[in-house]
């Protein structure tokens, strides 16, 4: 059919269903990041006069104690998260992929955190990771200071988001394993190899695909982390946990207002997170 | 192997199995107990829970707690707006999504290739890193403090188009010229032949937008300025740790904003399963 016997409205008919979906996209995100860049060049005063800035919000970042607290623990939480979310979800679902009574019953127990509300995890896991009154110091018997002292805070908080993503991630690890032909195995397993070298010879290559889904996610939920953590620690103890988009958003949204400096943020932010899939995308096509 | 058969015929477990059932069993634990102790705790009253050391069961599963926060704090208004979001978003969500994929999957037309490239493109741009801009258009808009504001911006989800697009590549042509033959404006073929066909998308869809929706706080938090918009996850946020709102209502409207989901999740479960194993949607 050439474009000239094209009745009109089959012409037309494309542009009109991608149309509203396409006029949120432009506004709401498009639009947004095109823009984001603009507002990083500018200084406001409690978000309304906008001066023109240039780079200076970056610089004033640079030279932030707290920017770059705020960047260490996102660093070492999305590290954290990743590598153990990564690991986990391998292990998890070569448990989950055995022949086991229950096995729906224990993916659907794990798959159950994901389904729930970040904000009320972080409410749950702060009550029960309370020091005087909490679960878990009564159950161990001992008075640990989970959410008062730094360091134990951003392993609660690492911890409670393996809590809470982990099912999603093994579930993903998973399919990748159902999708590797048994045929390999069989072989491998006339040839002589044991479990742990079929696991690391065949198991492992044949899963990079999916592990490299499972990282490229993480890493990106890694670098996002806000919701739960505002519950849990609110940041603290004096701003231990404090990540990146917390730290933008309390530049945003809380008094002394910064959009500029906020927005600054997000710029950095993004062409990390960018930064790093590309990376991680690059490396996965190069040959093994 | 051993010719050894136990009186029922089953062979004995073997060291594998045992340590698998342990490592899996401990595991649901961590992830029930907490729940679980939620939920059972949801029940107690103030003293109960402030008691050392805690009893597991409350004195009576009275819903109290229940009542009063719905009667005392307008939990029924923050409820009211969650669902009214989560219902409107969807319905916005599927309709627009599965447009926006059958123009890109069954359309030859200039621009298509770019305007697909830019929606998997957006994927990686998510809300948190453009925060400020997107509130200022949205304050521009009017749509702060309007539940508007929460069904709108939203519901043009990349993932979506994506997922719904995949799947009608995978729809024969056919079925559209035959309908075109038969006189069907284009339109009306897309309701009443392609909607139809995509059901099983259309759940996952579905399901995940009431779970992204009901559970998304970022956003609501910084539109919702007024309590009277809030949403429960951003009413429980705002709330926990305020003195004025003990802590066993907020289990109780925690537990209430968990039961959707979940009644969601058990009867839709293998369609979550089979979409997400099929697709690695996020």
């Amino acid at each position: 059919m050439t474009a000239a016997r094209t009745p009109w409205n089959i012409r037309v008919a494309p542009y009109l269903f991608v149309l509203p979906n396409m006029l949120i996209f432009g506004v709401f995100t498009i639009w947004p990041a095109i823009n984001n860049v603009t507002i990083s060049a500018y200084d406001s005063t409690n978000g309304r006069t906008f001066t023109y800035a240039g780079t200076s919000n970056y610089t004033e970042l640079v030279r932030s104690a707290d920017f770059w607290a705020a960047a260490r623990a996102t660093a070492i939480f999305a590290v954290c998260f990743v590598v153990l979310c990564t690991i986990g979800a391998i292990g998890l679902a070569l448990l989950l992929d055995r022949r086991l009574r229950g096995r729906g019953a224990f993916r659907a127990i794990f798959f159950l955190p994901v389904l729930l509300s970040p904000v009320v995890v972080g409410l749950i896991w702060g009550w029960i990771l309370d020091r005087r009154n909490g679960l878990a110091n009564t159950l161990l018997g001992a008075d640990v200071p989970w959410l008062v002292d730094g360091r134990l805070a951003m392993a609660a908080v690492v911890f409670v988001g393996l809590w809470t993503h982990l099912g999603f991630y093994a579930l993903i690890i998973l399919a990748g394993l159902q999708g590797i032909d048994p045929n390999h195995h069989a072989a491998a397993m006339i040839d002589g190899a044991s479990a742990w070298q079929r696991l690391r010879y065949i198991t492992l290559p044949l899963l990079r695909p999916t592990t490299m889904v499972v990282v490229i996610l993480s890493m990106i939920a890694g670098f996002q982390a806000f919701d739960f953590i505002w519950t849990l620690t609110g940041g603290g103890p004096i701003g231990a946990t404090t990540l990146m988009v917390q730290y933008i958003y309390q530049n945003a949204f809380q008094s002394p207002i910064r959009y500029g400096l906020a927005a600054a943020g997000s710029v950095i932010l993004f062409c990390t997170v960018f930064g790093l899939t590309l990376i991680n995308v690059l490396l996965d096509r190069r040959p093994a | 192997m051993s010719t050894w058969r136990s009186a029922t015929g089953r062979r004995p477990p073997a060291t594998g199995q045992v340590l698998a059932y342990t490592l899996l069993i401990a595991l649901s634990l961590v992830v029930l107990v907490p729940i679980v102790w939620a939920v059972l705790s949801s029940f107690k009253t103030q003293a109960e829970l402030a008691a050392r050391p805690p009893s597991p069961l409350p004195a009576s599963f009275a819903p109290t707690n229940y009542t009063e926060a719905l009667r005392t704090f307008d939990f029924g208004v923050y409820l009211r707006n969650s669902v009214v979001v989560t219902v409107a978003a969807t319905a916005l969500t599927l309709v627009i999504n599965t447009m926006a994929a059958y123009g890109l999957a069954k359309y030859n037309f200039r621009g298509r290739t770019v305007l697909f490239l830019v929606t998997l493109g957006t994927i990686m741009i998510p809300l948190q890193v453009i925060l400020i801009s997107v509130y200022e258009v949205a304050a521009d808009l009017g749509l702060v403090n309007s539940l508007w504001g929460l069904i709108i911006p939203p519901a043009a989800t990349p993932t979506g188009v994506f997922l719904l697009r995949q799947y009608m590549l995978g729809l024969p042509d056919e079925l559209i010229e035959a309908a075109r033959i038969d006189g069907a404006g284009e339109f009306r073929t897309f309701v009443r032949i392609i909607v139809p066909l995509c059901a099983p998308p259309l759940a996952v869809l579905a399901i995940f937008s009431v779970i992204w929706r009901w559970n998304d706080f970022l956003w609501p938090l910084i539109i919702s300025q007024d309590q009277d918009k809030y949403t429960l996850p951003v009413a429980l946020a705002q709330f926990d740790g305020q003195l004025v709102v003990p802590f066993n209502y907020i289990l109780a409207m925690s537990v209430v904003s968990m039961i959707p989901v979940i009644v969601i999740f058990l009867v839709l479960q293998r369609h979550i399963t089979r979409g997400i194993a099929a697709t690695g949607l996020r």
